[in-house]
């Protein structure tokens, strides 16, 4: 007689002879291919996308663009179908403004610099920095700058002399974008004469950033003082730290040297993050002060005349020589983080939402949710149902009564607002919402199980054991338990499809996870805070989070089908 | 056990689960954050809160809840008040809770009823095709349409729905149950009343107007339609494929055999012998299932604004309003209770062997 086998490889084969029934059931491998494709999708979620499972920029957790962007692809849709030609992207017309070089200098520089009048030359500084406080971006932290230098020995005067440090650039997209970011960040520096401890410099710098199309006008988009509405502003010391104002001109000057070493060693005159895109300093404020706009004009159609079209950006600095012919005189300018850059209207594959996250992450992280949410729902669920089923089926009495009674009581309550009064109380962290549909889930199987034990405790090989003097756990996890595995495999198959809605539909009525960004939640933004307009702009935001909460349920009843098609050979038979 | 003794047994019981789930209504709302304070603010909020007033207003709520009282005293109240149909004030809309209440509910019910009806219809008939057809093309696209229908989330049909009917084609409103012009009771008037007082008699007289009346019905379908459209899609799934089942159980039966052998017609052996023994479970399951049908009118109610009391309780839960929300799910469990009651029932007259189960 062969010796019993090893139970591992008995187990082992006896797992691979039922996956093999199961892949003759066709909709269990369909069904089976699609969570597996999911579970793919959840773990290599990070290499599908570069931002935070909220869709944000993982480092600085700010917006990764403008709000309601539509997917980058409708451009190429025909326009009947909501396409339209004229969506732009982000753009970032600077490639490296933490080192600005000139072309002049490095084969891969990308600043020109022309000069007017005499005694100016630039160079690359490359030690000069500026500590940026707001670290937007890593490249603005990188060490180096321009330094523009105005020289004149004495005897002379140059008057005015002026320098030029500008980029050409190609703008690519066939429509305007929908805002523009800027940043420059100065350190003056030179000889010096002193009014009391005051010191000043012996050639004061005017500064003006300007942005254009090439060969015609180029806007100034700072300092914002061209208009009489900005001049009535008090706080624009604050606004340009450092400069000296003249409030009757209207003129911006440097005049006073710095140490770029100190905390406030550096001007900046525009590091609007996007988050404060209402604020005061934000960059197109300025740019609408600067070019003498009314508070309802865009500075974006002025200057964006032609797209796509070739664009200049650069600083200008005039030196004033008219003080001091008497001594050599020598002002540098170290120009540092120079650059500028467009939002589109479209972004990433799916567009991004009210608050300008990449929505394509928000749905690859959110797999991640659904998937944990509803495997784990399901195994709380079908276990707890077990062990309550079984015990009341098995001891009966007490135990089966008040499940009973307990199943009547729940069956009389309605679940979804009792799920909602149950998240209100609780509060909506994810676990939360799990715990409560554990707890309101498992009465339904339990019931099932217990009716499945009651019949099979009295079959005769529970008699046959009992007489054997096998104790009641024994009888239980040997003898009946083995009996209703069919039952829980379907069920753990079955119960995550409604796990999964329930979530959604909780998360669409607002109870949804703050920190977490599941599919429901996404179809919240759009219905709640996007809105019916919304929804017509980029109809992807609402379809693809529901399509794949459909297909992942759709997927879980499938292979719950299959099982049970290959479990219950009595149901075979029927067709 | 007759009839009537069944009937008695199952009422008595079901009124215990009523007190049970008051109870528990009870514990719940204790557990709600938030507290009573809010039913004292002045329900007008031009009135001034003065200390009288204040004074007054916790004589109120003391008389009518027992607050400040031991928990068994406000238990005891609490049942009494609920029992006999009084949930306070709803500090959001300033008035009685019953008295939206009451408004609102026609509205679920013709949402409810109306799609449940026509789920259940379709969902048998389609059920009973496809298992005329059974392993053809009918049984399994209609069985696979089923399950995928069924798994949608509710509110996302809702939203596709307004994507396509209302935004894009603009076929259909988006909000409310009838025209915005009709608030107010502006909309038409389907019957008038006039009296005459003619030279000797008094005569009144009574007709109806058939372009208004047809209006009025028009105007109410109209916002009916998305909603229903979606609870239906969403419910004629799963009646669909337990009608399948169920039938699938019964042909497979030795009368069903046996009037096969007599030489009846399929029509008729599916019909007259198989459908009337499946219709059992399928007609106590359709009242046993409201708790479930509730749940998707309620998110229903949600995406189309529509005024029902799914939409009250949504509202009801973002204001934190909770006289309105302990009265409403008092109402929705009642409501589910009897449900429960009536399947019992009909389970007792339609299977007499349940009676002596």
């Amino acid at each position: 007689m062969k010796t019993r086998e090893n139970p591992l490889v008995f187990r082992a084969k006896r797992f691979i002879g039922f996956l093999r029934i199961l892949m003759r059931v066709k909709k269990g491998i369909l069904g089976l291919l699609i969570i597996i494709g999911f579970g793919v999708v959840a773990f290599i979620a990070p290499v599908l996308t570069p931002y935070s499972p909220l869709g944000e920029d993982i480092e600085t957790r700010q917006p990764v663009a403008q709000q309601f962007c539509v997917p980058v692809w409708f451009k190429i849709l025909p326009f009947q179908l909501i396409g339209n030609r004229k969506f732009s992207e982000n753009f970032k017309a600077v490639d490296d403004p933490g080192f600005p070089k000139l072309t002049n200098d490095t084969a891969n520089g990308e600043w020109l610099f022309i000069t007017e009048g005499s005694g100016v030359s630039a160079h690359l500084e490359p030690n000069v920095d500026y500590p940026n406080p707001v670290p937007i971006k890593d490249y603005l932290r990188k060490n180096g700058s321009i330094a523009i230098t105005f020289t004149r020995e004495e005897g002379i005067l140059y008057t005015e002399s002026k320098a030029y440090l500008f980029k050409k650039f190609d703008y690519p997209f066939d429509g305007p974008p929908v805002a523009f970011q800027g940043n420059v960040e100065l350190l003056p520096n030179g000889t010096t004469y002193s009014i009391g401890t005051a010191k000043y410099l012996d050639v004061p710098i005017k500064v003006r950033v300007f942005l254009g199309l090439d060969g015609s006008k180029n806007w100034t988009l700072w300092p914002p003082l061209a208009s009489r509405e900005s001049m009535e502003i008090g706080s624009l010391n604050a606004l340009i730290p450092g400069f000296t104002v003249n409030y009757t001109t209207g003129e911006v000057m440097i005049r006073q040297p710095m140490n770029g070493r100190t905390e406030n060693g550096y001007w900046i005159i525009s590091r609007a993050s996007r988050e404060t895109a209402n604020s005061y300093i934000d960059e197109e404020e300025l740019a609408r002060l600067a070019m003498g706009l009314r508070i309802d004009q865009s500075p974006i159609p002025l200057i964006f005349t032609k797209t796509p079209g070739k664009y200049v950006y650069g600083i200008e600095l005039t030196f004033i020589d008219t003080y001091h012919p008497e001594k050599t005189v020598e002002s540098t300018v170290y120009i540092d983080d120079l650059y500028v850059a467009t939002y589109g209207n479209s972004f990433g594959l799916m567009g991004t939402d009210h608050q300008g996250a990449d929505l394509f992450a928000q749905l690859v992280y959110g797999t991640r949710i659904s998937l944990y949410l509803g495997i784990a729902v399901a195994i709380m669920t079908v276990v707890l149902g077990l062990s309550v089923g079984l015990a009341a089926g098995y001891f009966g009495r007490f135990v089966d009564e008040f499940l009973m009674r307990f199943n009547d009581f729940m069956l009389c309550l309605p679940t979804l607002p009792l799920l909602i009064v149950f998240a209100a109380v609780l509060g909506t962290t994810l676990e939360n919402l799990m715990i409560i549909m554990i707890l309101l889930g498992w009465n339904g199987f339990a019931r099932v199980i217990r009716s499945q034990t009651l019949s099979l405790k009295e079959r005769p090989f529970v008699e046959a054991a009992k007489a054997a003097g096998a104790g009641s756990s024994h009888i239980v996890v040997r003898h009946i338990l083995p009996n209703v595995m069919a039952l829980v495999y379907v069920s753990l198959a079955t119960s995550v499809p409604g796990a999964v809605t329930a979530e959604a539909a909780l998360s669409w009525l607002g109870f949804f996870d703050p920190g977490r960004m599941s599919w429901g939640r996404m179809l919240y933004n759009i219905s709640h805070l996007g809105g019916t307009a919304q929804v017509a702009v980029n109809p992807v935001w609402v379809l693809v989070p529901g399509l794949s909460i459909s297909l992942l349920a759709v997927a879980f009843i499938l292979v719950g089908y299959a099982l049970d098609d290959v479990l219950n050979p009595k149901l075979r038979m029927r067709k | 056990m007759g009839l009537r003794a069944f009937i008695a047994k199952r009422l008595v019981y079901s009124f215990a689960l009523v007190v049970v789930i008051l109870c528990f209504n009870f514990i719940i709302f204790m557990l709600m954050p938030g507290d009573p304070s809010a039913f004292l603010m002045p329900v007008d909020p031009s009135e001034a809160m003065t200390p009288e007033l204040m004074r007054e207003r916790e004589q109120l709520l003391a008389d009518l809840w027992g607050y400040g009282q031991p928990y068994h005293i406000q238990l005891v109240k609490y049942l009494k008040n609920l029992l006999s149909w009084q949930f306070g004030k709803s500090f959001f809309y300033k008035t009685e809770v019953t008295n939206v209440m009451n408004w609102r509910i026609p509205y679920t019910v013709f949402l409810i009823g109306g799609a449940t009806v026509i789920a259940l219809v379709i969902g048998v008939v389609l059920g009973i095709m496809a298992i005329q057809r059974r392993g053809g093309l009918f049984d399994s696209g209609s069985v696979a349409t089923s399950l995928i229908l069924n798994s949608l989330p509710t509110f996302w049909i809702g939203l596709l729905f307004l994507l396509i009917f209302y935004v894009t084609l603009g076929w259909f409103p988006n909000a409310g149950a009838f025209p915005r012009e009709w608030a107010g009771g502006k909309g038409p008037v389907p019957f008038t009343t006039s009296i005459n007082f003619s030279s000797n008699a008094l005569v009144g007289v009574f007709s109806i107007d058939a372009e208004q009346a047809l209006k009025l019905i028009g105007g109410f379908t109209h916002h009916a339609f998305l909603p229903m459209l979606t609870l239906i899609l969403f419910n004629f799934g799963g009646w669909l494929i337990f009608t399948r089942a169920t039938m699938l159980v019964t042909i497979s039966e030795d009368y069903v055999i046996t009037a096969r052998a007599k030489g009846l017609k399929e029509r008729a052996v599916l019909f007259k012998h198989a459908l009337k023994n499946a219709s059992l479970p399928i007609v106590t399951s359709a009242a046993l299932s409201f708790s479930y049908v509730l749940g998707g009118a309620m998110i229903t109610e949600a995406v189309y604004t529509y005024p029902g009391l799914g939409r009250f309780i949504f509202d009801a839960i973002a204001y934190q309003d909770y006289s309105v929300l302990m009265g409403v799910f008092y109402v929705l469990s009642i409501c589910v209770i009897v449900a429960n009651i009536i399947a019992d029932l009909l389970y007792g007259i339609l299977d007499p062997r349940i009676r002596y189960g």
